[in-house]
């Protein structure tokens, strides 16, 4: 009767941390995020036109000011992103706010957001792009592989 | 009779004292002596100090329970080290980031933690007596594994998905991992700063954590029976502890911990160093328990403390001290080098001779209550 | 018949004798020797590097048999040896010495230093009896790292051998061109086609061999083999185990101090600061693979193991890189290697310590 309520006991404490593993999974997905403040063209003909600046706050933290044609980036964690933009439409104009909360997919690791678009409501596949980051230098590193453990001459 | 063991006790209780304390004295006069020639400012010294503190004391700390086990200084902390990096390679590769990453990195650790735990506990106890040459020599084999499977298996066997991270070639782990998506998250997560020094709170409040889990720990039937067990391996089976069972959970605990202890260390430094980041952790680990007063079969929390400040003072001052003497840097780095393992070197025969000590006495009185018994 | 007989009995007890680790490295070497021409490697030439290598590091695996034998274990201590070999060598070379003389004075010079380090070594391995391992480990670092400052402090002058540019403090690696490089290869050299024999290193190292062998076979030999076999009983046959010890130890570091001039001769160069960090570890588990245990050891254990071990190091990479091209050769090579020093310290050894 006690090793079966042990055994039971070990099983949900193997169950709880599977579940928070599966937590972190969600919650913990980073994103980089970048902002386009571009016109943008549909295929159909349809013209978004961009703004002379938006300033982009991702949790009250300025990520910039993005004249047209300016890119900007944000790393964030999690699916559900947030940003409160302000729109200056033309040189001198006054300031429009407007919060935008979006749903990121979870498979992509940077996305591009053409932010013209987006406040055009133009759907999903049109404002969204995947980020595919240039492949690094292609030197090939060399690996020293150690015996022993070398003498820790570097600090730390 | 009785008295006077008791007061050769007390006599022995300060001799012992003062033979504990003298490494850590010695090092306290190195300090002092290094630290004006430095001419580093005492506000940097102590952001650096309160930094290191928060980086290393874990993995130091990990390191207690082994010592409670009377298995001495656990060289195979490293095994956990590398647990731990994997985890961390693994998470920083499914872009899982912040804290939520290493608590993830921590998950992966744990179990690999516990197999490379059981497998050096079940080896150590087949060579009681020279645990802790055979828990180093436990960390090179395990280096080699790790090696093999970080450099060959990651990427072809263990899919890694990012280019960031993997070789050119199309696999193995990049000589430095970056952890920029993690960097000092856990230090920065209650942020806070008293005169221009940075204290990293969230990771000094796991560390007091770890501290009360220890405390605890000691006090459980498991931590009294490794007391036993450290004690005396045989009076420990005859009162019915499992001897080798509880030497495993040790070691277990130990590598567990020195694992979540690499990735705190990791998220503090903001790289791994797939190839040497868990090298170094174990001599850096031990050297500076032992300079904080610690020995092969003693050693408390407080000794933790004291040894991270002032070995790390040591590894600071050092080489400038070195510099301003000599007029070379190198000589500083060897110096430190040196120290550290003088320091070890010290400890180890320290322990040896006075185990031998005890020994030659107990045997002493057992002729002699040998000799009385005759003679009634 | 008769003799037949004789000779299963005697392979029966070879094999039991010879234990299954080495067996399966045997015939993991027997293996690679048959593939090399498969993959395209010339055997000719792999042998030359087995036997030269063998020829390098036999004496610095030989040090290992005093050690052994007085039950002090295996000398991770090995690089304070080797450190009085480096200043042998340096100061030899300071002194301006060249050719095969500064060989001569190498050693001779070594000599006073692994006597006075030896003694020291020794003395304090008697302090701490069955702790040795793990002291004499941390006793090879700090001189080591001891030494990494004297050599960028001692006067040394030779522009052979300090930095160029500050003209003092001495280079990682010293070339012995000029000096003794080749000093016993050179000598009886053989020659067939790819092949290549350095007689007069084989030779040097046979001769070793053979005193040791000679030794153990003395009065104070037998008397150390006792020590390490039963020190109870040694002591009560009334044999001063603490000196039979310091005897041991201090062999086994001039034999170390010997062995890197030897391996240096080979070499080439004279490595100094980090090169003896690890020097130990492929001794001692050379002559583990050759069938040695924590307390026991043979001049067989020493010559099998040192051609194992090399042999390993030589054909793996090649034959690897051939077939999977792959290099996980030395990776390989470090899990073999340290999972035999490991299998080693968990055997139980006989007599108690």
């Amino acid at each position: 009767m006690k090793s079966k309520m042990r055994l039971l006991i070990r099983l949900i404490a193997i169950a709880a941390v599977i579940c928070i593993a599966a937590w972190m999974f969600v919650i913990g997905r980073g994103h980089t995020v970048y902002f386009d403040n571009k016109t943008l063209t549909t295929e159909d003909g349809t013209v978004y036109e961009a703004p002379y600046q938006i300033q982009v706050f991702v949790n009250d933290e300025s990520m910039g000011k993005l004249k047209e044609g300016d890119r900007g980036m944000a790393s964030t964690m999690g699916q559900d992103f947030k940003m409160v933009l302000h729109i200056t439409p033309e040189k001198d104009a006054k300031k429009t706010g407007s919060a935008v909360t979006l749903k990121l997919p979870y498979s992509m690791d940077g996305i591009i957001i053409n932010l013209p678009a987006l406040l055009g409501g133009a759907p999903e596949e049109v404002y969204r792009e995947e980020f595919i980051p240039a492949a690094p230098e292609g030197d090939e590193e060399d690996v020293e592989i150690t015996e022993g453990f070398e003498m820790p001459l570097e600090d730390e | 009779m009785n008295k006077n063991t008791s007061a050769n006790k007390s006599k022995g209780n300060l001799g012992s004292f003062l033979r504990r304390s003298s490494v850590p004295i010695m090092f306290i006069i190195i300090c002092a002596f290094c630290i004006p020639l430095s001419g580093l400012s005492p506000s940097y010294l102590v952001n650096e100090i309160v930094t290191r503190m928060g980086r290393n004391a874990f993995l130091i700390l990990s390191l207690l329970i082994p010592i409670m086990a009377g298995m001495g200084l656990n060289f195979g902390m490293t095994l956990g080290a590398m647990a731990g990096q994997i985890g961390l390679i693994l998470a920083s590769d499914w872009q899982i980031v912040g804290i939520p990453g290493m608590v993830l990195a921590a998950i992966i650790s744990v179990p690999i933690s516990i197999l490379l735990g059981l497998f050096c506990g079940k080896i150590l106890n087949m060579a009681k007596g020279r645990e802790m040459i055979t828990s180093y020599i436990m960390s090179f084999f395990i280096n080699g594994v790790y090696q093999l499977v970080v450099l060959y298996l990651m990427g072809s066997v263990i899919p890694i998905a990012h280019s960031t991270i993997k070789l050119p070639r199309g696999y193995g782990i990049r000589n430095t991992v970056s952890l920029l998506a993690m960097r000092q998250h856990l230090d920065n997560l209650i942020p806070l700063t008293i005169k221009g020094v940075k204290i990293p709170v969230a990771t000094f409040l796991v560390i007091a954590l770890l501290c009360v889990f220890i405390i605890w720990f000691r006090r459980t039937k498991l931590g009294q029976d490794m007391r036993a067990v450290g004690q005396d391996m045989e009076v420990a089976r005859d009162a019915g502890i499992k001897v080798e069972r509880t030497r495993i959970i040790a070691i277990v605990i130990s590598t567990i911990l020195a694992g979540i202890g690499m990735i705190i260390y990791l998220q503090n430094m903001g790289n791994i160093a797939t190839y040497s980041s868990h090298s170094q952790i174990g001599m850096f680990c031990i050297a500076a328990l032992l300079v904080g007063g610690a020995s092969v079969d003693k050693a408390s929390i407080g000794n933790v403390f004291l040894g991270v400040i002032l070995f790390h003072l040591m590894f600071i001052v050092a080489p400038r001290a070195g510099a301003a003497i000599t007029g070379d840097s190198m000589i500083g780095e060897y110096f430190r080098v040196f120290v550290s393992y003088a320091v070890i070197t010290i400890a180890l025969i320290m322990y040896e001779t006075n185990k031998r000590r005890e020994k030659s006495r107990n045997s002493e009185q057992l002729q002699q209550a040998q000799q009385e018994e005759e003679n009634r | 018949m008769n003799t037949d007989k004789k000779e299963k009995g005697r392979i029966g007890q070879f094999i039991e004798s010879f234990g299954l680790p080495r067996l399966i490295i045997t015939a993991f070497l027997l293996l690679l020797l048959i593939l090399a021409p498969f993959v395209g490697a010339d055997l000719p030439t792999q042998i030359t590097n087995i036997i030269a290598r063998f020829s390098w590091n036999g004496i610095l695996v030989l040090a290992m048999v005093p050690m052994v034998h007085s039950g002090c274990g295996l000398n991770f201590g090995l690089p304070l040896g080797i450190i009085s070999g480096l200043l042998g060598a340096t100061l030899s070379i300071e002194f301006g010495f060249t050719g095969g003389l500064s060989f001569v004075m190498a050693i001779l010079i070594a000599t006073p230093f692994a006597l006075v380090l030896g003694s020291g070594y020794g003395w304090l391995l008697n302090k701490i009896k069955g702790g040795e391992m793990m002291i004499a480990t941390y006793v090879g670092f700090s001189s080591v790292s001891f030494m990494c400052m004297m050599w960028l402090v001692l006067p040394y002058k030779s522009p052979n051998m300090v930095w160029g540019l500050s003209g003092k403090g001495l280079r990682t690696t010293i070339s012995l061109e000029g000096y003794y490089i080749d000093t016993l290869a050179r000598f009886l050299r053989i020659r067939i086609g790819n092949l290549e024999i350095p007689t007069g290193t084989i030779l040097f190292f046979a001769l070793l061999a053979f005193l040791m062998w000679a030794f153990l076979h003395t009065k104070t030999g037998t008397a150390m083999t006792a020590v390490g076999s039963n020190p109870t009983f040694a002591k009560a046959a009334g044999i001063n185990v603490d000196k039979i010890r310091l005897l041991s130890v201090v062999m086994s570091t001039w034999l170390a101090a010997v062995g890197i001039l030897v391996y240096e001769q080979g070499f080439g160069f004279v490595q100094l600061y980090m090169a003896p960090f690890y020097m130990a570890l492929p001794a001692v588990s050379a002559i583990l693979i050759g069938g040695a245990t924590v307390n026991k050891a043979t001049i067989m254990n020493v010559i099998i193991g040192t051609i194992l071990y090399q042999g390993i190091v030589t054909m793996t990479p090649t034959v690897m890189n051939n077939m999977v091209h792959m290099d996980m050769s030395e990776v390989i090579r470090i899990i073999a290697s340290q999972g035999m020093i490991l299998y080693a310290l968990t055997r139980k050894t006989e007599g108690a310590k």
